[in-house]
Formats: C-alpha cells, structure tokens, sequence
C-alpha cells in the first residue's frame, strides 16, 4: 500500500545489531515479569482447582512465548534487519492527541471533546482552509450525536461542561 | 428445509434486507478506501449490532464482509493504493492496465471474477460446513484442544514479516485471554486491583484498538503521501475473448482460494497472492504480468473473494476462525450468545442459511453495484485524510466505549492502538493477537477439562486418533516456515557457490 516516499519505503541501511535480536529480549524481559506477577496469583484449594492451580495456564503461556522468543533471537544472526526509520514527531503528537481526546472524553465530556479534537487534529496535520475545518468541527460531532445518542441511545456522561 | 424458509422469509423483511444492502455498499466503501479493511469495518461496527437480533446482526457483518474483500480491487486498480491486503495482488496488473486506458476493463474484470469467486465460496459453505459440524459432533474436549493449537499454529503461516512473531503473536493472545478471573477456581489474574478487569479483556476495545487505532497512528507518519490516480474510462463487461482467456485462472482461483479459506486463520490476503502466482505460473506467456495482464486481477480476485465463505466453514462448524475478520464474526456470535460449532447447526439453523443467503446476496449486489457504480465508488479516496482518519478514531472510541458504555473500554482501545503501531515497527501483525485473544478461552478451558478426563496424564492425549492428527498438523504448520527458510537460505548459499 505504501506507495510513498515516507515511512516504510526504501531500505535503510543494516543495523550493526540484530533488530530482532533487540526485539526478542525485550519480550524475553515482558515474559520475566509477566512470570513474576503469577507468582502473585493466589492458590486455590486442592478440591476446588483440581491440580490445575491459576498460575498454571499463564505460565504455560509466558514459557510457550519465552521459547518462542529465543527461537527469534536465535533467528536475528542470520536475518537482513534494516535499521528502522525513526518515528516521525507527527506520530508522537497524533499519540498525544488520543491520550488527551480520551481525558478530555473523561472530564469534559464525549461531545465536548469531540468538537475540540474535531477541530484541532486536522489543523495538527496541516489543514489550514477554515472553511473545511470549521463546518467539519461543528457538523461531524452533530452527525455523530444524532446517530448514536439520539438514533442508537448510546449515553454519554455529560461531563465537567454538562454538555449531553 | 423448514429452517431455509424461515431464513428466506426473514429476507422479505425490508428492515434485514435494507441492512444487507448497507452492509454491501457500505463494505464496498471502506474497503475502497486505503487502510479501511472490512476486518477495522467489522470491528468497528460490531459493537452496534449488540442491540439487534442475532440474524440482523450477524447477515450485516457477513454482508460486510464479503463486499469489503471486493472494494479493495477499485483502488488497487485506479490509484496503486489496494483498499485492503487482500487486494495487493490486483494492483500488480490491475493499475498498468488502468495507466492504459483500460481501467473499466480491469474493473470490470475485478467485479466478475469476485463475484464467481465469492459464489463459489458460498455453495461450498451452505454443502461443506454441515458436513464439518456432522464429524464435530465427536469432539470432546481434548479435540478442541488440539484443534484451537492446530488454529494458532496457521498463525504461523499467514503472510506478514516472520512466522516466529505471528507465533508469539497468538500465543500474546492468549495470555491477553487470561486475564481476569479463572472461571474454575474464582481467583484473580493479571487484574491489578482493577474490579473491572475481573470479567476478563474484552476483545472488542482490543480489536478495534489494533486495527483502527495503529491505522490512524500509521496514516498520521504518511501524511505527504502522493497517490497518483489514473483516468477512467467507461465500466463496461469484460468480452467473450476476455472470459476465455481467464476461465482456467478463475476456475483455479476458486480451487485455490476455497482450500486456503477452509484452513484455520489463513484468509484472502494468503489466498489472493496464491491465486496471482498460480495465474502466473499456469500461463504461456508471462511477459505481460506486471505490465497489465488480464488474468494477474482475475486470479487474486477469484482466490480472495472465494476465500471468504470458505472461512466461514470452519468458523461455524467448529468456531475456529478462518480468517481475521472471520475472527470478528466469531465474536460478534458470541457476544449474542451463540456457540459456534455443531451445536449452532442443530439449534440456530435459520441463522445459519440466513448467513448464507446474506453471502449470496451480498456477493451478487456487489457485483451489479462495482459494474455501475465503480466510478463513483473510487471516489471515497477523494475524502481528505486531514478528516477521515480523526473520524475513524471518534468511531473508534465510541465503538470500545459503546460495549459497556465503559471509558476504561475507550483507555483499552487507545492502549491497543499505541501497542499495535509498536508491535507493527516491529513486525508483529495485529490479527493474530486477536485470534490468539478469541481462541484463548477455548485453549484454556479445553486443556483444563482435557487434563481433568485424563487425570492429569500428558501421554493419553495420543490415545484419541483425532488428537494425535491435529497435532501433527500443528507440529507441521508451525514448523514448515521454518524449513522453508531453512531451504531457500541452503539453496541461496549453493547458488553462491
């Protein structure tokens, strides 16, 4: 799909280190801790867990993965891994932008969150002709709130603002 | 027969078949669309059916689904950019052909040989997946133990970066399946003090996260993306001359793409790049594919389209999906409270050829509607991206939050979008997390009361013939990645030499 001269598209130049190599001790450390929260899980009694205690699954999990894990490791040595292209600032501020969009839904409410994040996230990506982003600001949070909250009876909290 | 009148007496219903239809064209849309695929459509949407009657619900998923799988050809064709991954293939050929002129010709091409494809699919559901439920009926528990591993381990064997991390994907999954409480003993698991994390994670919020949540942060790192779009002449049929030349790559295609559906996970995207290689290998002269090659689109679109009711075989026979959006139906039956598998054919059998005539005429209206209406279709990639992908996230949010009307919900998705765009650096695909999430609890339950049968003896498991073939096939599936990269690195190094 990408036919564009953006993230993704030509090959970078090898990495010194294995990506992959990275790649799998990173879950071989999620697989070190996700174990030692199990050890957390409380028993069971005998009679009730019928030798199958709660850990028992997830750890049969977390080591299917931790196997899975070094068979990548062991994988990265022989694999081409191309250095990743960094993540571009607009990603971390579109991540931004759903983080606050989630506290704004929380605080001040979903339709006033709404309008704010309809009309700032197309002025973050560099739209700038007002007459598309202020109809677009008003009209899709409209369009949603007639659908759902009159049309499918979805109920939001109102929110600091008391906007329903 | 009694159950296939009741179905098709509920399609004089105007209400079902007004929904069918919106399924249709609302599929053909999103998966014209670049980055919209009918599995984010399905995931999107699904949260909506809740409040609908099982047959409504799941024929407008169904109906989405099949018509999704065939919009991704527009765009592939008209501007290089396929709508979908299963449509990836089609613009290998299908976008020379349109640089020609001969965009209506490739279109046209695209419908016909989708619709083929996607009937073909649906009379081998409505024959093979009775069948598949009849021999289900003897599954026990350790049957479906190893046939939910002989499920993830087709993980391995999906296309996307490596075998290995679709394994470690799935098996994610699954421990994402665990958390909350432990249905047999009532203690607590991964839930961090959260109350509401004692019902488990739900996989709606995680799906929707994964797919739409990652495609708004990746859409975000592309916003200078230049999309070149090629005229378009008339839509007209494909001639006589045309049919002749692809009949063989059709008929192969249906061949190939109904055995790459009936296997568990596998789903068009597999069954579309199968279908154009073999289009490609079969033919005299190959000096046309890649340059516009009639049959380069009829061979990916007869296998992806004819891969989508093969997928649902196992799907509803056994309740393994055979696909990722084959995965979201699954949840969509059980968040209606319906088990798929043998049972669903004894007690729900006019749901059963509701699906299935919400298939056939799904297949049927897309193909009369991509003839007329191609043109206009291609036009949803004229939306500014600036406004379509912030929509898609508010869908996004309300879709997680609509479930439980939840804002922990909403925290889940956004948290699966940020993991999902990491994972997807890192080459981890999203659809197997959510096979591994949906088959989770299958895995579970069934090796527990499996364990329980057997009195916690490992080896009786290779008592029970069924058994001891799954897990063969998984033992195979999983490992055959492997030895073909094993193979092809010896062959490369012989050649070296």
């Amino acid at each position: 799909m990408g036919m564009s001269p953006g993230e993704g598209g030509a090959a970078a130049p090898a990495a010194r280190f294995p990506r992959d190599l990275l790649v799998a001790c990173a879950i071989l450390a999620f697989c070190a801790v996700a174990y030692g929260i199990t050890l957390g899980f409380a028993k069971a009694p005998a009679a009730v867990a019928q030798n199958v205690q709660p850990a028992t699954f997830p750890r049969l999990v977390i080591a299917v993965i931790a196997v899975l894990s070094g068979v990548l490791a062991l994988m990265s040595f022989r694999a081409d891994s191309a250095r990743k292209r960094p993540v571009r600032p607009m990603v971390v501020a579109t991540a931004v932008m759903m983080v606050a969009f989630v506290i704004a839904f929380d605080i001040l409410g979903f339709i006033a969150a709404m309008v704010l994040f309809a009309a700032a996230m197309p002025l973050l990506w560099g739209e700038r002709r007002w007459r598309l982003v202020l109809p677009f600001a008003v009209l899709f949070p409209a369009a949603i709130y007639l659908v759902f909250v009159v049309g499918l009876g979805v109920h939001f909290d109102p929110g600091l603002l008391g906007i329903n | 027969m009694d159950a296939f009148l009741a179905a098709g007496a509920a399609f004089m219903d105007p209400y079902l078949l007004g929904l069918v239809l919106i399924g249709t064209v609302g599929g053909v849309l999103v998966g014209a669309m670049p980055g919209l695929s009918s599995t984010m459509a399905t995931a999107l949407l699904l949260p909506f059916t809740l409040t609908m009657d099982p047959i409504p619900a799941i024929a407008l998923l169904s109906a989405l689904y099949c018509a999704g799988t065939y919009g991704g050809s527009i765009t592939a064709i008209l501007v290089n950019a396929p709508g979908a991954p299963p449509a990836a293939a089609t613009a290998f050929d299908g976008y020379p052909l349109a640089q020609q002129g001969r965009a209506g010709l490739a279109l046209g091409m695209a419908a016909v040989s989708s619709v083929i494809g996607g009937l073909f699919s649906v009379v081998v559901l409505i024959v093979a997946a009775p069948l598949l439920a009849r021999v289900a009926y003897d599954f026990g528990p350790p049957e479906y133990f190893a046939l939910s591993l002989f499920g993830l381990s087709m993980l391995a064997t999906i296309s996307g970066e490596s075998a290995v991390k679709n394994l470690i994907g799935g098996a994610f999954g699954v421990l994402l399946a665990t958390i909350g409480m432990d249905f047999t003993t009532g203690v607590d698991r991964f839930t961090f003090g959260f109350w509401e994390l004692s019902e488990g994670i739900h996989f709606i919020p995680v799906m929707i996260g994964l797919f739409a949540g990652a495609e708004f942060l990746t859409q975000a790192g592309q916003l200078d993306r230049v999309q070149v779009r090629a005229a378009l002449d008339a839509v007209r049929l494909p001639g006589m001359e045309h049919f002749r030349k692809c009949a063989g790559t059709i008929a192969r295609s249906c061949g190939i793409g109904t055995f790459i559906g009936l296997l568990p996970a596998e789903g068009g995207t597999v069954a579309a790049m199968i279908g154009y290689n073999e289009a490609k290998r079969w033919a005299r002269d190959k000096s046309q594919f890649g340059k516009g090659d009639i049959r380069g689109i009829a061979g990916p679109e007869t296998a992806n389209n004819a891969a989508t009711g093969a997928a649902m075989v196992p799907t509803l026979a056994l309740g393994i999906p055979g696909s990722a959006t084959t995965a979201i139906i699954l949840g969509a039956l059980l968040v209606h409270g319906l088990r798929p598998g043998p049972h669903l054919f004894t007690e729900t059998p006019t749901l059963l050829y509701a699906i299935f005539l919400a298939m056939l005429l799904a297949n049927l209206v897309f193909g009369m509607f991509g003839l007329i209406g191609a043109k206009l279709f291609a036009r949803v990639t004229l939306i500014p991206v600036r406004f379509l992908w912030p929509s898609v996230f508010v869908l996004a949010c309300i879709g997680a939050y609509a479930l439980e009307q939840s804002v922990l919900d909403v925290w889940i998705m956004v948290f699966a979008g940020l993991l999902g765009f990491v994972l997807k650096r890192y080459g981890f695909a999203a659809a197997p997390i959510i096979m591994g999430l949906i088959l989770g609890e299958l895995v579970e339950n069934s090796l527990k009361q499996s364990l329980i049968i057997f009195d916690h003896e490992w080896l009786r498991f290779l008592e029970r013939p069924i058994v001891v073939t799954f897990l063969a096939l998984t033992l195979f599936s999983a490992l055959w990645p492997l030895v073909s990269v094993w193979r092809a690195r010896r062959a490369a190094a012989a050649a070296a030499e």
